[in-house]
C-alpha cells in the first residue's frame, strides 16, 4: 500500500493524537477515530496501520454510506455461488480480504441496525460466514472505524447498538475541527502548497502574504482539511488568492459575536413568555424539572430548526440531514419523535 | 498489615480519584493517579517493574479501561488489575473478557476494596 500523509500541526490537539497513536498503534485493539467531514480521520487510521505489526499486510476501507444494506453486507462478508440469484461466482468479503491486515469501517454511523447486529458477532466470537455459506471462518482482522456522528445520541435514539458501541470504543481518539486548532492552519497550507507544487508540474502557488494567511486562519473551515486543499487546488488552477478568498463565506467566523447577540434578546424576553410558563401562569413548584425543562427547550429548537430545513429542502430528507449534518435514520427519528408533519396538499 | 503496596488509580473524576488517594494513603499504599488511559499508561511504561496493582474506570477518554486491562495484561503481566464499572453490563463483560482480575460495581465500599486488595495480592504472592 502506499504511504499514507503525515500527520500534520503543532497544535495540542494534534500533538496529543499522535502521542496516542504512538501508544496504541502496535495494540490491535478496536479504535473508534470521530471527527467532523474532512478533519482526517483516515489519516489517522494510516498512521496507526503505518505503526502497527500489521504495516504491509492489507488495508481495507469500507465506506458504510455508500452502498445499500444488502450490498454492504455482501461487500464486508461475501457470498457462495448461488447464495442468492446473480450469485453466480463465489466473491470473498472485504473481511477476508484485510485477514492478518487492518479493516476500516468508514461511516460507521451510517451502518443499518441489522448490520450492526452481525458485525457485533463477529467481533464477539471472531469468526465471520459469508452469505449463503454454512462454515464460520475465523478473522484476524483489526477493526478500526471512524464517524463523524456522536454515536452516544444515536444511542440514545435507537439508530446505533450500545453494545456495538463500547466494543469498538476500546480506543477513541478524536480529532477537533480545525477551526479549533487554528495554529495548525499555517502549517497544513505551507504542507500542501509543497505537495500540489511538486505533483503538479512545479506549478508554483504564491506563499499567501503575512495579510492573507491571517485572513485565512480566522476562516471557520467547515469542510476541514479536505475543504483547506480544495481552496489550494483552486488557487493552483486560477493563479490568484484574492479571488479565491472573496469566495470563502466568512459569516461563519463571527459566530462570538452572534452568540453575544442572542444573550442580549435573550434577556429582553420578559420571563412570563417563556415557554414554561403554561398560558402566562406560574409553573407549579412541585414538578419544576430543569432536566424537563432542558429537554422541552432543547426538542422545540431542533423541531423549529428541522421543519426550517425541510420546508426549504422541499421535504427531500436526504437533502435536508445532509444539510443538519446529521444521518438519514436520526432525521426520520427526529421527524416521527418531534411529530413533524409534511404540509397539506 | 503489609506497607507499601503500590497502586496506580485511573478514572476521569477528580473527585473520585482524591477519595481514594485519600483512603490509600492512609492504609499506607503509595499510590499515583491519572485521570485518562494515555496517562495511566505512560506512568507505568516510565516504571513498569514499579506497580502492584491498577485500579481503573471503563468508561474513559481516549484509552477505555477496557482498552487499558488489555494492554497491561499483555505488557505487565505481573500487575494486577482491577476494574470498576458503573454503566450496565457490556463494559463488565468486556472487562472480564479482557481478563481483569477482578470487575467491581459501582458504588465501592472502599474498606471492603481494601480487603479484596489484600487477598489478590496475598494470593498472587503465593503463587510466585
Amino acid at each position: 500500500m502506499q504511504k499514507g500523509p503525515p500527520v500534520i500541526g503543532v497544535s495540542r490537539a494534534i500533538n496529543k493524537i499522535c502521542d496516542l497513536v504512538d501508544h496504541v498503534a502496535d495494540t490491535g485493539l478496536n479504535i473508534i477515530i470521530a471527527g467532523e467531514t474532512g478533519v482526517g480521520k483516515e489519516v489517522i487510521a494510516q498512521n496507526l496501520y503505518q505503526k502497527s505489526p500489521r504495516c504491509g499486510k492489507p488495508f481495507v476501507k469500507v465506506n458504510c454510506a455508500a452502498l445499500p444494506e444488502g450490498l454492504l453486507e455482501s461487500e464486508l462478508y461475501g457470498y457462495e455461488r448461488g447464495a442468492f440469484t446473480g450469485a453466480e461466482q463465489k466473491k470473498r468479503g472485504k473481511f477476508e480480504l484485510a485477514n492478518g491486515g487492518v479493516l476500516f469501517l468508514d461511516e460507521i454511523g451510517d451502518m443499518p441496525i441489522l448490520l450492526q447486529s452481525k458485525l457485533l458477532h463477529v467481533l464477539q466470537s471472531g469468526e465471520f460466514a459469508p452469505l449463503g455459506s454454512e462454515k464460520e471462518f475465523k478473522t484476524d482482522t483489526w477493526l478500526i472505524a471512524a464517524t463523524n456522528h456522536n454515536l452516544e445520541d444515536e444511542i440514545k435514539n435507537k439508530t446505533f447498538r450500545e453494545d456495538l458501541y463500547y466494543r469498538l470504543n476500546i480506543i477513541k481518539i478524536s480529532i477537533p475541527p480545525l477551526r479549533e486548532r487554528p495554529e495548525d492552519i499555517p502549517h497544513l497550507l505551507n504542507y500542501y502548497i509543497g505537495v500540489y507544487t511538486s505533483k503538479f508540474n512545479n506549478r508554483s502557488i504564491l506563499q499567501p502574504s503575512q495579510a492573507l494567511l491571517n485572513k485565512l486562519t480566522e476562516y471557520h473551515w467547515p469542510g476541514n482539511v479536505r475543504e483547506l486543499q480544495n481552496v489550494l487546488k483552486r488557487v493552483l488552477v486560477i493563479g490568484d488568492w484574492d479571488e479565491i478568498i472573496d469566495e470563502l463565506d466568512f459569516s461563519g467566523s463571527t459566530h462570538e459575536i452572534s452568540e453575544q447577540e442572542q444573550v442580549r434578546t435573550d434577556q429582553s424576553i420578559p420571563a412570563s413568555n417563556h415557554f414554561f410558563f403554561k398560558n402566562g401562569e406560574k409553573p407549579d413548584l412541585k414538578s419544576f424539572s430543569l432536566k424537563e425543562i432542558k429537554k422541552k427547550a432543547l426538542d422545540k429548537v431542533e423541531k423549529e430548526a428541522i421543519s426550517y430545513v425541510l420546508e426549504k429542502t422541499g421535504w427531500n430528507r436526504s437533502k435536508a440531514s445532509k444539510i443538519l449534518q446529521i444521518s438519514y435514520k436520526t432525521l426520520l427519528y427526529k421527524i416521527s419523535d418531534l411529530g413533524i408533519t409534511p404540509p397539506a396538499g | 498489615m503489609k506497607k507499601g503496596y503500590k497502586v496506580l488509580i485511573i478514572d476521569d473524576s477528580e473527585e473520585i480519584l482524591r477519595a481514594y488517594k485519600k483512603f490509600f494513603r492512609k492504609k499506607n499504599y503509595i499510590v499515583s493517579t491519572a485521570s485518562n488511559g494515555l496517562d495511566g499508561l505512560k506512568i507505568l511504561e516510565a516504571e513498569p517493574c514499579d506497580y502492584d496493582l491498577v485500579i481503573t474506570d471503563i468508561v474513559m477518554p481516549n484509552i477505555s479501561g477496557v482498552g487499558i486491562i488489555s494492554i497491561v495484561k499483555k505488557k505487565f503481566p505481573d500487575i494486577l488489575i482491577i476494574a470498576i464499572t458503573g454503566w450496565g453490563e457490556h463494559p463488565e463483560m468486556l472487562a472480564s473478557e479482557a481478563e481483569a482480575d477482578l470487575v467491581l460495581d459501582k458504588p465501592i465500599d472502599l474498606s471492603e476494596l481494601d480487603k479484596l486488595i489484600i487477598n489478590l495480592l496475598e494470593s498472587k504472592k503465593k503463587l510466585l
